[in-house]
C-alpha cells in the first residue's frame, strides 16, 4: 500500500507539472467537444490528433488522447439530453430517458446527474484501475470467444428489459438490428454479404451512422412534422440543479452502473458500447417502478452514463497492464506509444513507471476537469433550447452530417443515416422503439463470430461453452435471468389467489 | 412587433441574402479554374497518401513519418488520410481509380496482392486490379515471426512439426482474418511442411495476438515488433521467422530458410500510384521518397517503431512486387474456398 501511495506521488508530480496538466486539459477539451457533436466519437477525434501527438513526449501524448477519449463520454450524454441525438453510440440509451426529462423541463438535473455520475464512474474505476490492473487483465485474457459469446447473449436478454411498450415490438425491432448486422465480409470465409456491389459496405453497416440516423434524424423529421412546437417546458433557474429526491434515486445505479460499466470495459473486444445498453436493461430490472423508464426516469440516465465512463477506464487495463488492445481506441493508442519508442507489454508498468503512475494520476485530475468543466455548462447548454426551432434544426442537421461524413470520408454512410433516419421515422410513428435496432446491430456480428470462433476452436463440439467454467457460469447466470423473467408469467396462471391478491392488486382473479 | 414587420429591414435583408449568395457563386467559380490550372509544376498542391486502414495500424505508422520526411523534401505539403474498410480494398480501389495526376498516392501493405486474388476466386467484381497501381517504392519489410504460447512444450520448429503431423487438425492458430496476411504466412507454412493445422481467424492483428496470448490458440504468424515486448516477458516462444536473414532484435531465432523450409513471407509496405501518372511527376515521387528516407528524422521515427527500413526503388519494387503477389496468388488458389465442415 505504502509503495502504492509513493508511486501515486510520483504520478501526481507527473500529472500536475504544467506541460502535462495542460495536455490534459487540451485533450478534456477536445473530448467534450468530440462527444458533444453528433457522430464524431472519440476514435475519430483520437485519429485526427494521432499526427499531432507524436511531436509531444510520451507522457503529454498519452494523457492527450486518454483525455480525448473519457471527455468524449462526458460529452456525449449533451446532445442525447438535450435533443435526444446520440453524440456517440455509447449515448444511445441516455437518449430516452435523458430526453424526456428535458421535455419536463428537467434537462439541468440531468445534465448534472449525468456529469456527476460520470465523474464518479471515472474516479472510482481508475482507483481500481491503479490497484488491479496487473490481476485483472490476467483475469480479461481468459475471455476466449466462447466466453465471449456468452457476455453477448446476456448482451441479448438486456433487449427483453429495454422498453416498456409491446416486448413483440421491441423484439421485431431487434430482430431488424440484428439482421442489418449480417451486412458485410463474413469473417470466418471472407464472403461479402449483402454488399450489393458496394465496397464500401464491406465492413458492414456502421453503428455511428445508424445510431445519429435512427434517433437524430428521426426526431428532427418527427418535430418537423407535428402541426405544432412540442411541448418543451423551459427551464428556470433553479430548477437546473437536482433534486433531493433526484441525488436520492441516483446513488445506487451510478454504484452498479460503474462496477458493471467496469467489468464490461476490462473484457478485450468491442463489448464496451453495450455497457450502457446491459447498465439501462440492469435498472430497469432492479426499480421497483419500471413503468418510470422512457418517461423520465433519472436512473436510466445515471445508470448507462455512468456505465460507458467506467468502460472507458476498463477498456485501459488490459492495454496498459498487458500490452494488449482491447479496442479500436485502445490499439490508436498502443501505437501512440510505440511510436514514442515505448513497447506496451507486460513490463510496461515496470519499466515506465512515470508514464503509467502519470498517466493514472492524469485520469484522476481530467475527471476534476471535467466535473468544473461540465457543470457550469449545464446552464449554458440549457439556453441551446431556447433557440427557435426553425434555426437550431436545420444547424443540427448539419452538424449530423458532417459528423458522420467526418468519421470515415465516406458519402455511404451519410446514405445510411439518411435512409436509417427515414426508417427511424416510420418506425416512431407506429410507436416502435428504435434502441433495440442499435443494440441488435452491435450483438450480431460479434455474436455470430465468437460463436463461430468457438466451433472453430473445438471442431464443431457445442461442448466447449459448457466445458469452460466462465463461460458457463454466464450462461446459467442468463438462463436464471431468463427464467426470472418467465417466472410472473407463470406464476399468474396459477391459482395463487390467497398469497399474491392482496400484494398486487393489478392482478386479475384466478382462473 | 413593429421592427419585425418592419417592410425596410425585408428589403434589407433580401439585398444581404443576394450579396452572400454572389460572394459565394465567385468564390466557387473561382476555386474551380484554379483547380485545371495546376500543369506548371508539381508538386503545387498538398499531397495525399491513403493509408486503407485504420490509424494505428502498420500502414498509417509507416505513413507518417514517410509523409513527414517527404514534407521536408518537396517543401510542400503532405498529409496522411485514413480511408478504411474491406480489409483495405476501399482505401485502394479509391486511389486506384483516382485522377493519375500524382496528388493521390497510397501506401499499401502485402494486402494489396491479396485481394484482387480473393475477389477472383468469389467471382466477384474486382474492386480494383493490380494494373491499376504502379509501385513507386518500398518503405518496410518485416519478416513474418512464428510464435507459440510459452505454455506449449514445443522448443523448436522440429518437435513442432512432428507434434502436428502426429495430430493433425488440432493444433490451432489465429490470423487477422481469412485471407489475411498473417493467415497467408501459416497457410505457406503447413505446405511447406506437410502438417495440416486449425485455423481461428480473428477481426484483426490485435485481437490475434490477445488469443494467443490468453491460451486460445496455440500458435500465431504475426510482425516482430508487437510480438518482441511479449517475448522478452516469458509469454510468448519464438520459433522461427520467414525472412531471408534472422530479425535483428532476435538474433538466436532460425529462419524457416535455414531450417529447410523454402519459404519467405514479410509484411510489407510500400507506396504506389494510379497507372497512367505522368513519367515527370513519377521521376519527382521517386526521387523526393529516396531522398526521405535517407533523412535521420525518418531513420530514427522507424528506429522507434522498431522497425527496420527495407527501402527499393520502383524497378526493383517492382520486382519484389510481382515475386510476392505470384506467391500469394499460388497459396490463395491452393487455399481455394473456405468450405465449411460438417457438423459432427
Amino acid at each position: 500500500m505504502a509503495e502504492t501511495l509513493h508511486n501515486l506521488y510520483i504520478g501526481f508530480s507527473v500529472a500536475l507539472s504544467p506541460n502535462v496538466l495542460l495536455y490534459a486539459f487540451v485533450g478534456c477539451v477536445i473530448g467534450t467537444l468530440v462527444g458533444v457533436l453528433p457522430g464524431v466519437g472519440p476514435l475519430a477525434g483520437i485519429s485526427l490528433l494521432l499526427p499531432a501527438s507524436f511531436g509531444l513526449d510520451a507522457t503529454s501524448a498519452i494523457v492527450l488522447l486518454a483525455g480525448i477519449y473519457y471527455g468524449a463520454m462526458y460529452g456525449g450524454s449533451t446532445t442525447s439530453i438535450l435533443m435526444r441525438i446520440p453524440g456517440e453510440a455509447a449515448s444511445v440509451m441516455t437518449c430516452i430517458d435523458g430526453y424526456e426529462m428535458t421535455r419536463k423541463g428537467r434537462a439541468g438535473p440531468a445534465l448534472a446527474i449525468a456529469a456527476v455520475g460520470s465523474y464518479v464512474a471515472g474516479t472510482v474505476s481508475v482507483v481500481a484501475l491503479m490497484l488491479l490492473a496487473p490481476p485483472l487483465a490476467s483475469f480479461a485474457l481468459r475471455f476466449g470467444p466462447p466466453e465471449y459469446f456468452a457476455l453477448l447473449l446476456l448482451g441479448l436478454l438486456a433487449l427483453a428489459y429495454m422498453s416498456g411498450g409491446s416486448i413483440l415490438k421491441s423484439l421485431a425491432t431487434a430482430t431488424l438490428g440484428l439482421l442489418l448486422g449480417m451486412i458485410g465480409i463474413d469473417p470466418m470465409t471472407g464472403f461479402f454479404r449483402f454488399s450489393y456491389g458496394l465496397v464500401e459496405l464491406g465492413d458492414g453497416i456502421g453503428v455511428v451512422p445508424v445510431a445519429v440516423g435512427l434517433f437524430g434524424l428521426s426526431e428532427i423529421l418527427l418535430t418537423a412534422g407535428q402541426p405544432t412546437a412540442p411541448e418543451i417546458r423551459k427551464p428556470r433557474l433553479r430548477e437546473l440543479l437536482p433534486s433531493r429526491e433526484e441525488w436520492r434515486d441516483s446513488f445506487w445505479p451510478i454504484g452498479r452502473g460503474t462496477v458493471l460499466g467496469f467489468l464490461i470495459g476490462i473484457i478485450p473486444g468491442s463489448a464496451h458500447i453495450i455497457s450502457s445498453f446491459v447498465s439501462y436493461a440492469v435498472e430497469r430490472r432492479l426499480s421497483k417502478h419500471p413503468e418510470r423508464f422512457g418517461q423520465g426516469a433519472i436512473e436510466g440516465v445515471a445508470g448507462p452514463e455512468s456505465a460507458n465512463n467506467a468502460a472507458t477506464s476498463g477498456a485501459f487495463v488490459p492495454m496498459l497492464a498487458l500490452g494488449v488492445p482491447s479496442g479500436p481506441i485502445p490499439a490508436v493508442m498502443i501505437a501512440a506509444m510505440m511510436v514514442h519508442g515505448i513497447s506496451p507489454g507486460p513490463l510496461l508498468i515496470a519499466q515506465q513507471p512515470q508514464l503509467f503512475w502519470g498517466f493514472i494520476a492524469s485520469m484522476y485530475v481530467g475527471n476534476v476537469v471535467l466535473l468544473i468543466l461540465n457543470l457550469p455548462l449545464v446552464g449554458i447548454f440549457v439556453n441551446v433550447l431556447k433557440v427557435p426551432y426553425p434555426l437550431l434544426y436545420p444547424a443540427i442537421l448539419m452538424f449530423c452530417v458532417l459528423g458522420v461524413y467526418a468519421v470515415n470520408g465516406s458519402v455511404v454512410d451519410v446514405g445510411i443515416m439518411t435512409v436509417m433516419g427515414a426508417l427511424g421515422y416510420v418506425l416512431r410513428k407506429f410507436d416502435f422503439e428504435t434502441a433495440p435496432v442499435v443494440l441488435g446491430l452491435i450483438l450480431a456480428p460479434m455474436m455470430e463470430m465468437s460463436f463461430r470462433q468457438s466451433l472453430s476452436m473445438s471442431s464443431g463440439s457445442y461442448g466447449i461453452f459448457i466445458n469452460r467454467p466462465i463461460a458457463l457460469v454466464m450462461l446459467t447466470v442468463g438462463l436464471a435471468l431468463l427464467l426470472l423473467s418467465v417466472a410472473p408469467w407463470l406464476m399468474k396462471t396459477l391459482d395463487w389467489r390467497q398469497r399474491f391478491g392482496l400484494a398486487s392488486g393489478q392482478e386479475k382473479e384466478g382462473m | 412587433m413593429r421592427e419585425i414587420y418592419n417592410p425596410n429591414a425585408l428589403w434589407l435583408h433580401r439585398q444581404i441574402y443576394f450579396i452572400v449568395a454572389l460572394l459565394l457563386l465567385l468564390i466557387l467559380l473561382f476555386s474551380l479554374t484554379t483547380e485545371s490550372s495546376g500543369q506548371e509544376s508539381y508538386p503545387n498542391r498538398p499531397i495525399t497518401i491513403v493509408a486503407p486502414f485504420p490509424p494505428g495500424g502498420v500502414a498509417d505508422l509507416t505513413a507518417r513519418p514517410v509523409a513527414a520526411a517527404m514534407e521536408k523534401v518537396l517543401k510542400n505539403p503532405v498529409v496522411v488520410v485514413n480511408k478504411t474498410g474491406a480489409a483495405g480494398a476501399v482505401g485502394m480501389s479509391f486511389v486506384a481509380n483516382s485522377k493519375a495526376d500524382g496528388y493521390n498516392l497510397l501506401m499499401a501493405l502485402s494486402s494489396i496482392s491479396i485481394i484482387p486474388e480473393a475477389d477472383k476466386l468469389f467471382d466477384r467484381k474486382p474492386a480494383y486490379t493490380m494494373d491499376q497501381l504502379i509501385p513507386i517504392a518500398l518503405i518496410s519489410a518485416d519478416p513474418t515471426i512464428f510464435v507459440v504460447n510459452a505454455d506449449r512444450p514445443w522448443k523448436n520448429v522440429k518437435e513442432f512439426v512432428e507434434d502436428a503431423k502426429k495430430r493433425p487438425g488440432e493444433i490451432s492458430y489465429s490470423s487477422s482474418g481469412v485471407y489475411g496476411t498473417l493467415h497467408m504466412a501459416m497457410e505457406m507454412l503447413s505446405h511447406s511442411a506437410g502438417v495440416s493445422l486449425k485455423h481461428v481467424p480473428y477481426a484483426g492483428a490485435g485481437p490475434a495476438l490477445t488469443a494467443i496470448l490468453g491460451g486460445h490458440v496455440d500458435t500465431l504468424a504475426s510482425g516482430p515488433a508487437v510480438v518482441i515486448p511479449h517475448i522478452k516477458a516469458g509469454k510468448l516462444r519464438p520459433l522461427a521467422g520467414w525472412g531471408a536473414k534472422r530479425v535483428a532484435a532476435l538474433p538466436d531465432v532460425p529462419t524457416f530458410k535455414e531450417l529447410g523450409y523454402d519459404i519467405e513471407f514479410y509484411i510489407w509496405a510500400g507506396l504506389f500510384a494510379p497507372r497512367g501518372t505522368p513519367a515527370a511527376v513519377m521521376q519527382k515521387v521517386r526521387e523526393s521518397v529516396k531522398q526521405a528516407v535517407n533523412t535521420s528524422e525518418f531513420k530514427s521515427a522507424m528506429e522507434k517503431l522498431e522497425t527496420p527500413i527495407a527501402y527499393l526503388d520502383a524497378p526493383d519494387f517492382e520486382k519484389f512486387w510481382q515475386k510476392d503477389a505470384k506467391m500469394l496468388a499460388d497459396a490463395i488458389k491452393r487455399i481455394g474456398k473456405i468450405e465449411i465442415p460438417e457438423a459432427k
